[in-house]
């Protein structure tokens, strides 16, 4: 049984939903947002989503962008970013860390890729433009070296479509909660609940929901109809303000707004 | 290469590797209902004969070829002719794109229409069509490009659309193409998209290219008419590659055509500094194609140089980089000095200003009209005019206007 399956599991016997975060590798610079993941696994965030920083991030909205142009400055490499999360995986084996980029960040590794994946631990990666008629042959790949491919499912993704994507799906599912970037204003209503509990129906596979769930409220709401949320431009809003001598109070800031959320979905 | 095995983009929306689909899942939806209504409209009589219509009544087509006699006897090798994409209503081939899009946009119901523009041409013609049909028009364009083409701004305001200034990334094209594509997936509902290049996800770079094979197809029969074969030669120059798929795409089987892309060669291809991918590129996937690209090593796109915004792209049309592994095509490079030395000589000469665009193709001409026989006829895609560009190159040159 996978790293990730596993921590769905052990949530399920508790009656309990994921938290997962996403922040960007490199941002304020690699060794802080080492530090800032490290701190997010010991507040009990159970799955670490690690962004990789691109310069043309297409699907972002202005936090997340502004987030990606701070760790591109640092000029550190998708290889260097693996190794972090080796060592953090070394000190945290059951907590799953999966990458999350853009394809030609990926692709710059060529057919390296696959085994530097696995011999850094990497759980699982999500490729925002990466849609599902694409990625057979890189499924394949990923799948043999145990890495999981987490597929998207938009509020425009067809029946037709859905059914083929949780085919060939593993680890779990990430429902976009909107149509718009990251860190858009979410309205939640009852089509958003009854479509994520639809697709509940059709698999066994843990769906999360993304996009736009910044307070505990939100979280809360989005955690009963799903198995988890995320939790991306907020955390990168409050990582954009990283001062170099004050960064035990940016962990602060980040370790309550974490407990908030936390808070928000048990 | 011959008509038989020249079937592209495959059912994936492949050009050979290049190509394909690689966008958000969100944009998934639209993009089959986009193909799926392309392909419905090019087998409908009325819809063809609508857009034949605009194309001559709006447009003004068919553009005339012309003879560069004084340039051709200044330069003293090949004969040189231009097609005359300059003369088209907005002043660039943009506008036999935007024509036929805009018409499937309102096949497909949407009300508003968003588009990215570098050097303002294709902003014009979109602004143009969405005024004549009397929809919402939203443009992006990068600041440095608001700066440098600052007439077309002020076109496209009148022709009411709002210019949206895009401040990220490296301020040019390819970051207002990040802006609309961010823009789309949160108005997907009610917004149709118009790429300006043969360049994005499939189909868009079939119906850009579809839509601007006007020019290669009126190219053929002007040529049969007027030389009583077709040209030696055919010379275009490539920003994402709209006007060169256009005067190249009817053209790839006749193998006795060589077929030349000119890409902005900036200060130079060895500088680095330059919008050259196909000439000094490599392999990688952006704004949802799969194509040759200006890249590091960690797969982080490379900011561009050249002197013309509209070439100012750090990727390429994927059937350009199809026609490039192949051979069919040959993509050559101008620098900046030598695009604008060429804008000089054809105004001065011929009457004709032409945009720093088209500028590159008229710079690869000069550089081998001389050596050619003159029996031989080489055809210049004249893609637009420049009276956008007077300021600039004033600027350029250190004088004020
Ligand atoms: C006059 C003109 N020619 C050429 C181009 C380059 O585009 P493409 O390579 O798609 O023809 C532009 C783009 O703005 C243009 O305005």
């Amino acid at each position: 049984m996978s790293i990730i399956e596993k921590v769905f599991q052990n949530l399920k016997k508790e009656n309990k939903k994921a938290l997962i975060t996403y922040s960007i590798a490199g941002d304020p610079n690699l060794e802080s947002s080492e530090k800032i993941i490290r701190n997010f696994i010991s507040e009990g965030v159970d799955i670490i989503e690690v962004g990789i920083p691109f310069s043309d991030p297409m699907a972002e909205g202005p936090s997340i962008q502004l987030g990606h142009e701070r760790a591109l400055k640092n000029n550190i490499s998708l290889l260097s970013i693996m190794q972090m999360c080796l060592k953090i995986k070394n000190d945290h084996p059951n907590t799953p860390l999966v990458l999350m980029g853009y394809m030609n960040n990926f692709l710059s590794l060529k057919e390296n890729l696959f085994d530097e994946l696995k011999n850094n631990k990497i759980d699982g990666l999500i490729i925002v433009d990466l849609p599902y008629v694409e990625s057979e042959e890189f499924l394949k790949k990923l799948n043999d070296k145990g890495v999981d491919l987490i597929r998207l499912i938009s509020p425009t993704t067809t029946e037709e479509r859905i059914a083929k994507i949780l085919a060939s799906s593993s680890g779990y599912l990430y429902y976009i909660s909107l149509k718009g970037v990251t860190g858009s204003e979410l309205k939640i209503s009852n089509e958003l609940e009854n479509r994520v509990s639809e697709i509940k129906k059709q698999t066994k596979l843990p769906i999360v929901v993304g996009f736009g769930i910044k307070d505990a409220e939100t979280a809360r709401k989005m955690s009963f109809c799903s198995d988890g949320v995320v939790v991306g431009s907020k955390l990168v809003d409050e990582i954009g303000k990283f001062e170099p001598k004050k960064e035990n109070i940016l962990n602060q800031n980040l370790t309550s707004i974490i407990s908030e959320l936390k808070h928000g979905i048990s | 290469m011959s008509k038989e095995n020249y079937d592209f983009p495959d059912k994936d929306g492949r050009f050979g590797e290049f190509g394909g689909k690689y966008v958000s899942e969100t944009l998934i939806s639209a993009l089959d209902e986009l193909e799926h209504t392309y392909k419905k409209v090019i087998e409908d009589k009325s819809f063809l004969e609508e857009v034949k219509n605009d194309l001559e009544t709006f447009v003004g087509r068919p553009s005339p070829l012309y003879f560069a006699q004084r340039w051709t006897e200044n330069l003293g090798g090949a004969k040189i002719y231009l097609k005359r994409e300059d003369l088209n209503h907005t002043g660039a081939h943009k506008i036999n794109n935007t024509v036929g899009q805009v018409l499937l946009a309102k096949k497909m119901g949407k009300k508003r229409i968003i588009a990215e523009t570098g050097a303002g041409q294709h902003g014009v013609a979109t602004a143009a069509v969405a005024a004549r049909h009397g929809l919402e028009c939203i443009i992006f364009m990068g600041e440095e490009d608001i700066e440098r083409q600052s007439p077309n701004v002020y076109r496209m305001k009148l022709l009411g659309a709002t210019v949206c200034a895009v401040d990220s990334g490296t301020k040019t094209l390819k970051d207002a193409m990040n802006e609309a594509m961010r823009d789309w997936v949160t108005n997907v509902d009610d917004t149709h998209y118009i790429i300006g290049s043969v360049a994005g996800p499939h189909p868009y770079p079939q119906i850009v290219r579809d839509f601007n094979s006007i020019v290669g197809i009126e190219l053929k029969d002007q040529s049969r008419e007027l030389f009583g074969r077709y040209p030696d030669k055919i010379i275009a120059c490539v920003g994402g590659g709209s006007n060169a798929m256009g005067i190249f795409y009817p053209f790839l089987k006749d193998n006795s055509v060589d077929l030349i892309g000119v890409e902005a060669g900036g200060s130079g291809v060895e500088s680095g500094k330059h919008a050259a991918p196909l000439s000094d590129g490599s392999v990688g996937v952006l704004h949802g194609m799969k194509t040759y690209l200006m890249q590091d090593q960690e797969g982080q796109i490379l900011s561009t140089h050249s002197v013309s915004a509209g070439l100012d792209y750090p990727g390429v049309g994927p059937e350009h980089s199809y026609l490039k592994d192949t051979g069919r095509v040959v993509y050559e490079a101008a620098t900046d000095e030598e695009a604008l030395d060429s804008f000089h000589d054809l105004t001065k000469t011929e009457g004709i200003m032409p945009a720093l665009e088209t500028a590159h193709a008229l710079a690869f001409a000069k550089k081998i009209a001389p050596g050619l026989d003159n029996e031989e006829i080489i055809v210049i895609n004249l893609s637009g005019r420049g009276d956008k560009d007077m300021a600039n190159v004033a600027k350029v040159e250190g004088l004020t206007l």
